[in-house]
């Protein structure tokens, strides 16, 4: 019964999604930011305050945010909720604390992983440039800061 | 507007559940303390199971003589408190040889994230009281010494390699493709009770991925994962006598990234070395073992190469996430062990061949558990092979892959 009330309440949460709080990560989320997005690219985009690499990444995407105020972006950091303030203290570091994040919240990261995508064994940073139709271009390691921007440029509609 | 109804009325219902956890604007996510389940495991003289546990603060020490059923009263190895890393890559390391001395090292973070010390200490009297702690790193600077990795010979020999950051606030030119991060060594030659200083043992290695290290019959060899040209993340092998680095993977696994992902070395008794690991490469992708045949070395310890590399054997199935192996041997034996994820629940595996690597028994699915768990820790001797494994829900299991007569 209590995990009904937390499913719902988790469905709750993202559907009255808030920019700027880090939001649980579960088996369902990637579905939700989808159905956020629906007919318009995103890039997810999962990382790790473990990893060498990922804060490389964050500063790149803290760039990108700050020359685009509504860059389709979801961070996911693959760390725990134990690790919520200091996921915090980075993703405001790198001038991400107002985008849409998240942090996986499962003892069993694999399912997690999974969920994602199967082929993903938790490299990072790994990333999902989703087009239109949410067809994904998986990338494991830093990405280009010059690919983002073209790919962005190219994914989404003329204004 | 009759789903934010409902979200309304199970909100309220569930506000009482989770009043508790809303300390980061995160409602429904429990604040809890990561589970430290890392765990290190060997097995020594008389088939004693010896078991490196982090907890409350400190590290501990138990043996069982009956395959795991019972343990000793736990010994405590830090006489002060400090933080053991112990989670996925990173677990204490414990090694037991025919001198009967019980060797511990670990990794002690220092506060900030990604920074350690390595330290060391070892027990003269069967595992009952500890030395106080050496930290083998000379270099003091807060930063990355971590992912180590032991050894010893039984006869005095000790070794401790490790992953360390120190180059990187040294002399590396601005745009140079060294990843600033080098594997070091200390070795010990009175049984742990000192240490020669620390030295470079090969740079540009990977920075976040376990170590592996054995005691060939002439020396320590360690394995790990390393960068070759700017990015390719394949595997090494060298030796502590400051000969050259071997590459013995050939994956090609070019990223700009942090697999956490390594590997396992064992030697067995017949001059071959027996590693396993993980890749994401062009190559191949999953987790190999690789027999690394006739491994030759001159007379003054530098490991020249090998009489044959074997070709890669793929272990796990490939849609199971197989992940994390590890390799053991004691003469002809060698034990593998890695975990799978079926959507649903870990399992652990394990393989056993009695003939140094030439053939294998089936592959051995030997338990589950469907909350965290630990990678598997393997461990061998003339007659029993087990796979040691912490799990969240079962607790520390003692899996017998085969059981003493």
């Amino acid at each position: 019964m209590k995990r009904h009330f937390l499913a719902l309440l988790f469905a709750c949460v993202a559907g009255t999604a808030i920019a700027g709080e880090l939001r649980p990560f579960t088996a369902d989320t990637l579905t939700e930011i989808k159905a956020q997005y629906a007919g318009r690219p995103f890039m997810l985009t999962l990382w790790s305050l473990t990893c060498h690499h990922c804060a490389k990444e964050l500063q790149t995407l803290g760039r990108l945010a700050r020359k685009d105020k509504t860059l389709p972006l979801a961070i996911v950091s693959t760390d725990t909720p134990a690790d919520a303030q200091d996921i915090q203290a980075a993703l405001k570091r790198f001038g991400l604390d107002h985008l849409d994040t998240w942090v996986f919240a499962d003892a069993v990261p694999e399912r997690l992983r999974r969920g994602i995508d199967p082929v993903w064994r938790g490299e990072l940073p790994r990333s999902y440039l989703f087009d239109t139709a949410h067809r994904a271009q998986a990338h494991s390691g830093m990405l280009d800061e010059k690919r983002i921007a073209e790919w962005l440029g190219a994914s989404r509609p003329v204004k | 507007m009759r789903r934010n109804a409902l979200c309304t009325v199970g909100l309220l219902l569930t506000v009482g559940a989770i009043s508790h956890a809303s300390a980061q604007n995160m409602p429904a996510m429990a604040l809890k303390e990561k589970p430290a389940l890392a765990v290190g495991a060997t097995i020594a003289a008389l088939g004693a199971l010896w078991i490196a546990h982090p907890e409350n603060g400190h590290l501990w020490v138990k043996r069982s003589s009956d395959g795991g059923r019972s343990f000793t009263p736990p010994a405590q190895v830090t006489p002060a408190p400090e933080t053991v890393t112990a989670d996925a890559e990173n677990r204490p390391k414990i090694a037991v040889g025919q001198d009967g001395i019980v060797h511990v090292s670990w990794t002690q973070n220092l506060g900030e994230r990604m920074t350690g010390f390595i330290r060391y200490a070892h027990s003269t009297d069967g595992g009952k009281h500890f030395s106080t702690p050496l930290t083998l790193n000379s270099d003091r600077q807060i930063i990355s010494h971590r992912f180590d990795t032991l050894a010893t010979d039984g006869k005095g020999g000790v070794a401790v390699a490790w992953l360390d950051a120190r180059s990187r606030t040294g002399k590396i030119p601005k745009g140079s493709p060294q990843t600033q991060v080098g594997v070091y060594a200390a070795v010990s030659q009175d049984g742990g009770a000192s240490f020669a200083a620390d030295r470079l043992v090969a740079d540009h290695s990977c920075q976040c991925c376990r170590t592996g290290m054995t005691w060939t019959s002439r020396g320590p060899v360690v394995f790990w994962r390393h960068v070759f040209g700017k990015n390719i993340r394949d595997f090494a092998v060298a030796d502590l006598a400051g000969g050259k680095v071997h590459r013995v993977t050939d994956d090609e696994w070019e990223i700009d990234g942090c697999p956490h992902h390594g590997g396992g070395i064992a030697a067995d008794g017949h001059g071959n070395l027996h590693v396993v690991w993980f890749t994401a490469g062009k190559t191949r992708q999953g987790i190999f073992y690789r027999r690394l045949a006739g491994a030759d070395f001159r007379p003054d310890g530098k490991l020249t190469g090998f009489s044959s590399m074997h070709p890669p054997m793929p272990l796990g199935q490939p849609n199971h996430q197989p992940g994390h192996p590890d390799v053991v041997a004691k003469g002809n034996r060698i034990l593998l062990s890695w975990r799978e994820f079926d959507g649903d629940r870990y399992s652990v595996w394990a393989m056993l061949s009695r003939n140094a690597g030439e053939t294998w028994n089936a592959p051995l699915r030997l338990a589950e558990s469907r909350g965290a768990a630990d990678y598997a820790v393997p461990v061998v001797d003339e007659k029993q092979a087990m796979v040691v494994w912490n799990t969240a829900d079962e607790g520390l299991r003692i899996l017998t892959v085969e059981a003493a007569p």
